[in-house]
């Protein structure tokens, strides 16, 4: 058999002479090809019980949540990204080990050559020994023969089961024995204390024998006393003449062009003739081929590899092989390869590799059981979330396929979503994307209630103060197949009582604004909310006992278009009335402040809690805000610059006329302090944050509009508003942040300045409850995970506190 | 209180005779400058001898006194007219309660104040209380807030309880101008006068001795240790006051509120709108259109 095999093997190779096929696989990747797949129960985030307000409160953090929110998309997904990189980085593993077994069944002529790769990558996966450990527990036959001979291949009993107790090769050329590191032997899939029959020793040998690397290649057995044998691979490696060029070409898309049987009866001058023409057509293939997109500093290692070497020998090309591989898997070409080595014996080495071009996309619809159905979401909602780099006629980029998985997640229309790039039959060395889609219910209901116990008469719960509460809410979404949606929900602890805190919510939103086709991304969203907080402009100075609070309650409607410039940077404008009603503590409408007598009575004569001076006032504004962000994370870090300006434009409409321009702005910069790596667990950079932000209002400026100072978001170290509420504020801060382990901690320093505008504000709260109007903090803190702990020192009365707190400042 | 009846000044007629025909020359006087009515405002800390001092000046018992305890909870106006002339001279509470200024009694004071015309401020302590101290400072504020820093020029300060023994090694004198030193000083800061003005503005310091203890000279008249009859100083001293050419303080709303913050600025809010357009959501907007030109694509776009 072997004798069979050696000149078969001698007739591939000196036949295709100028050919080497290291990896004849037609390139069917049906196995080695990720596909990326994202799973998502219910990808929309719970809409807030208490919907901001659109005239936000100077730290009213709503656009900082939302921003925050929308960092945390960003950070599942990338998560998600992960470890799908992970995975591909697997498959591309296996992919190039798998080259080998591709190639065998190859050679082997069969048609079904995938299959083949699948399975050794796989065998490769699942060690080696697990296998190996399996068959030992199987039946192995004595070799029979007397110990320490030398066996032919064909020598063996093709009867019986043989357990290989080690392999060898030997470097004919070189007469020596190579060693495992060596890149041939992981073309080899026998393992030592395997058991193979003689079938098998056979097809590992010509699956040598046709991979075009030998010239000459032999497998002996040599008897051991124990009854196994030791596997001798002896051979002789192909090499060609020296090569003084290279060359990278494309070769995707055409067809494998197929060497004409040689009539061994040819003449000289024949022979002559279809070398000529066979160079002649290589030459065309050539030319036809299209330029590929390996780097020329990848070209460049590579030709220096070949100068090196001298001649060009099967190893050097296989180490060729593996360098054009890996730069393509690295760069996400996940279904790049090299499919062959050209114009050899020539001065010029020609890689030819099928990079993966995509010659269709495909967006499917599943349902539920994964049949494919007619999707409800119109293909155009989903194909301007796909990145370019995945249309036709381009070169297939696993990273342009998470992005897609990305973008299409963020569209939270579908509950599961796979980019899978598969082989196109009808085109050799081409891609069908395709993407299939599931979509989530397009109407849901939702009704979660839940029991509050409240402490009744004398701190014991009595059954009436067992109040059911909880949330009803309906969503209807992607209305018309292009994502429009309306959701509602309404909200309250006490069914029983429930005008006390009932909280409810509607809201339309309609993209696509200009069209679906317009790549203008403009976003209408109608809403209709109320919301219910304390107001931190009637709170006391330090030493000052409670001041009885105020709440706001505000009800109304809103309407705003935002524009996406980017992901982060936005501009939205709309128009907002809203009635609002502020409350003393048993929610009666109050329109003074209170405040504490000395004596220890309390005197409903503090400063007017409303324009009107009535306690209800109503009003319409405009308001625009335009954010730009351009912060991104460098090893988890943020980094960047942030900065928004806001305007609440008052028209004139409403209670006493408000006419009004309120405008904030706030600039945070982050600066990275000092160039690191970026990459998986590197570490992140040391960030210095400035931040500033100034406040202003010139006009009517009820109470609940005015800038407070103090607080998490504004001066920490204070309490909300405990610095003063005034006309106009400026808050300067600034934090270092220095990395530790996975976590960074920080130093800050803030100041808040009321800019001696508090006395602007009508009634002056920040002298009637004696604040000082400025103030500033120092401190330091530590990050653990979303929780910052920190110690910060108020400067007004000198003293520190600990803090925790949820979320970022800035 | 506008429809409060002007009550003939009847006290006037208890005064010895001295007092009587100098109190009716400066009233005369103030005739002659075609001042018929005379407002006089008397604020202070509480229990310092506001209400008694008025009651002297009147020459009745016109408001309720109490040695123990406040007996004004609210701003009394006492009106009292001679031979055409009126005078109005209104109490106050204390301003303090509980070692703050009683904002709440400023309020009250402010509103009943409201329209009126304020010719003469009397600020009364006590001559005996021997320091001075912020709390002093911030009622001196507390006024000037209201009031504006103009009521000083029509300020009079008075010091009550001057029938006294002053502390071992000092004369009578020597306390009495330390004292006003260290009280005019108070006043200064706070109603932040500055130095280039004390000169313009004295504020001229009266003693005053309420007491019916009160020593008396030979003709019936309540004299002071240093033996000025203090009735005609202090009318004397109003008088001048009056006379100096300043002009009384109209206590409008306007005063009392401060000028309405609201209504500042806000000709220029259209035009602070286009700015805001035009240089700051503009230039935000080209920042933007910069970020997305310098955004690094990834390697494989």
């Amino acid at each position: 058999m072997a004798s069979i095999a050696a000149p078969g093997l001698a007739l591939s190779v000196h036949r295709s002479h100028r050919r080497l096929t290291p990896a004849t696989a037609t390139t069917t990747t049906a196995a080695s090809v990720p596909s990326l797949t994202i799973k998502s129960k219910h990808p929309t985030f719970p809409s807030s019980q208490n919907p901001k307000p659109s005239s936000s409160r100077p730290r009213d953090n709503f656009d900082i949540l939302g921003s925050k929110k929308l960092q945390n998309i960003v950070k599942t997904t990338a998560a998600i990204g992960c470890g799908l990189y992970a995975l591909s980085n697997g498959v591309s593993n296996a992919k190039l080990s798998g080259n080998g077994g591709g190639g065998s069944s190859g050679g082997s002529g069969g048609g079904g050559g995938g299959g083949g790769g699948g399975d050794s990558f796989w065998s490769k996966i699942f060690s080696p020994a697990a296998i190996a450990g399996e068959e030992e527990s199987q039946e192995w036959d004595s070799h029979g023969l007397p110990a320490n001979i030398v066996v032919q291949l064909n020598k063996l009993s093709g009867f019986k089961k043989y357990k290989v107790s080690d392999i060898m090769f030997l470097d004919r050329r070189r007469g020596s024995t190579v060693g495992t590191e060596d890149s041939f032997f992981e073309m080899v899939s026998l393992r030592p204390n395997g058991v193979y029959t003689k079938a098998q020793l056979t097809k590992e040998l010509e699956t040598l024998a046709t991979s075009g690397m030998f010239e000459k290649v032999d497998l002996d057995a040599k008897t051991n006393p124990n009854g196994t044998v030791g596997v001798t691979i002896s051979f002789l490696e192909s090499t060609w003449q020296s090569a003084d060029r290279f060359r990278c070409i494309n070769v995707g898309l055409m067809p494998q062009s197929k060497p004409i049987e040689m009539d061994p009866d040819m003449t000289e001058k024949e022979k002559l003739e279809y070398y000529r023409s066979q160079e002649k057509d290589y030459r065309r293939r050539i030319e036809r081929s299209r330029p590929c997109l390996l780097p020329p500093s990848v070209q460049r290692e590579i030709l220096q590899m070949l100068r090196e070497q001298g001649a060009v020998s099967a190893r050097l090309l296989q180490k060729i092989r593996d360098r054009v591989q890996q730069w393509y898997h690295e760069n996400g070409y996940a279904c790049a390869q090299v499919v062959n080595f050209g114009n050899l014996n020539t001065k010029e080495v020609v890689c030819e590799v099928v990079e993966g071009d995509i010659t269709q996309m495909v967006v499917q619809f599943q349902d539920k059981l994964g049949n494919v159905c007619e999707g409800n979401t119109q293909y155009p909602v989903v194909r301007r979330e796909l990145p370019r780099q995945l249309r036709q006629g381009q070169v297939f980029n696993i990273e342009a396929g998470k992005q897609a998985l990305r973008n299409i997640n963020s569209l939270a229309l579908f509950s599961n979503i796979e980019v899978n790039p598969r082989p196109d039959e009808k085109n050799e060395g081409g891609i069908i994307v395709e993407i299939k889609l599931k979509e989530l219910e397009q109407k849901s209901a939702e009704v979660s209630t839940e029991w509050s116990i409240v402490p009744g008469r004398g701190g014991r719960p009595t059954l009436a103060s067992i109040q059911p509460g909880g949330t009803v809410s309906f969503e209807h979404r992607n209305l018309k197949g292009l994502n429009r949606s309306i959701l509602g929900s309404v909200t309250t602890s006490n069914f029983l009582n429930p005008q006390d805190d009932l909280a409810f919510k509607l809201e339309y939103v309609h993209p696509y604004l200009d069209g679906v086709y317009n790549s203008r991304n403009r976003t209408l969203k109608a809403s209709c909310f109320n919301s219910r907080k304390l107001s931190p402009v009637f709170t006391g100075g330090p030493g000052v006992d409670e001041v009885p609070p105020i709440w706001v309650d505000r009800a109304g409607l809103k309407a705003n278009i935002t524009e996406n410039f980017t992901r982060q940077s936005k501009f939205t404008y709309g128009l907002v009335m809203e009635e609002i009603t502020t409350r003393d503590e048993s929610s009666h409408i109050s329109s003074r402040g209170q405040r504490v007598l000395p004596s220890g009575g309390i005197s409903a004569d503090g400063p007017p809690t409303t324009l009107s001076e009535t306690g209800i006032d109503r009003m319409a504004f405009l308001q625009a805000n335009i954010t730009r962000d351009n912060t991104k994370f460098v090893n988890g870090t943020i980094v960047g610059e942030r900065n928004v300006f806001q305007v609440d434009q008052g028209l004139g409409i409403g209670s006493k006329f408000p006419f009004f321009n309120r405008h904030q702005l706030t600039m945070t910069r982050f600066v990275q302090l000092k160039q690191v790596e970026e990459g998986v667990g590197k570490a992140p950079p040391p960030v210095l944050v400035l931040h500033g932000h100034y406040g202003g209002c010139v006009g009517d400026l009820p109470s609940y509009d005015a800038f407070t100072l103090g607080g998490p978001y504004s001066v920490r170290g204070y309490n909300m508003g405990e610095i003063g509420a005034a006309r106009n504020i400026l808050e300067l801060a600034a934090e270092m942040r220095i990395p530790v382990r996975n976590t960074h901690v920080y130093a800050f320093a803030e100041h808040g300045n009321d800019l001696g505008s508090s006395k602007d504000v009508k009634g002056n709260p920040t002298e009637v409850y004696r604040r000082m109007g400025h103030g500033s903090s120092y401190g330091v803190g530590v990050k653990l995970g979303l929780v910052r702990a920190e110690y910060a020192v108020d400067h007004n009365s000198g003293t520190g506190a600990i803090f925790f707190r949820f979320g970022e400042r800035f | 209180m506008a429809s409060q009846l002007i009550r003939e000044w009847a006290g006037i007629q208890q005064f010895p005779a001295a007092t009587q025909s100098k109190l009716l020359e400066l009233l005369g006087k103030l005739k002659q400058e075609n001042v018929c009515t005379l407002t006089i405002l008397v604020m202070g800390k509480g229990g310092v001898g506001k209400s008694s001092t008025v009651n002297s000046i009147i020459g009745e018992r016109a408001v309720a006194v109490s040695a123990f305890q406040s007996e004004t909870p609210r701003p009394v106006m006492v009106s009292r007219s001679r031979a055409g002339f009126t005078l109005n001279i209104i109490d106050t509470p204390g301003l303090v309660e509980g070692g703050y200024v009683n904002d709440q009694a400023l309020d009250l004071i402010k509103k009943f104040l409201l329209n009126k015309t304020i010719d003469v401020l009397l600020y009364v302590d006590r001559l005996d209380a021997y320091r001075v101290d912020n709390l002093d400072k911030q009622i001196v504020k507390a006024i000037t807030e209201s009031f504006g820093k103009e009521i000083w020029r029509r300020g009079i300060v008075v010091l009550s309880h001057a029938q006294l023994s002053p502390p071992d090694g000092l004369t009578y004198d020597e306390f009495t101008s330390r004292r006003s030193e260290a009280l005019l000083k108070i006043v200064r800061m706070g109603a932040r006068i500055r130095k280039q003005e004390i000169q313009a503005a004295a504020i001229p310091v009266v003693l005053v001795e309420n007491s019916g203890r009160c020593n008396k000279n030979e003709s019936d008249e309540k004299i002071l240790p240093s033996g000025t009859a203090w009735i005609p100083n202090l009318v004397q001293t109003i008088t001048d006051v009056v006379l100096s050419g300043s002009k009384g303080i109209l206590v409008d709303q306007k005063l009392i509120e401060g000028p309405n913050p609201n209504n500042r600025g806000k000709v220029l809010i259209p035009f602070i709108l286009a700015f805001q357009y035009f240089f700051v959501v503009k230039r935000i907007q080209k920042w933007i259109k910069y970020d997305i030109a310098n955004e690094s694509s990834p390697s494989w776009a």
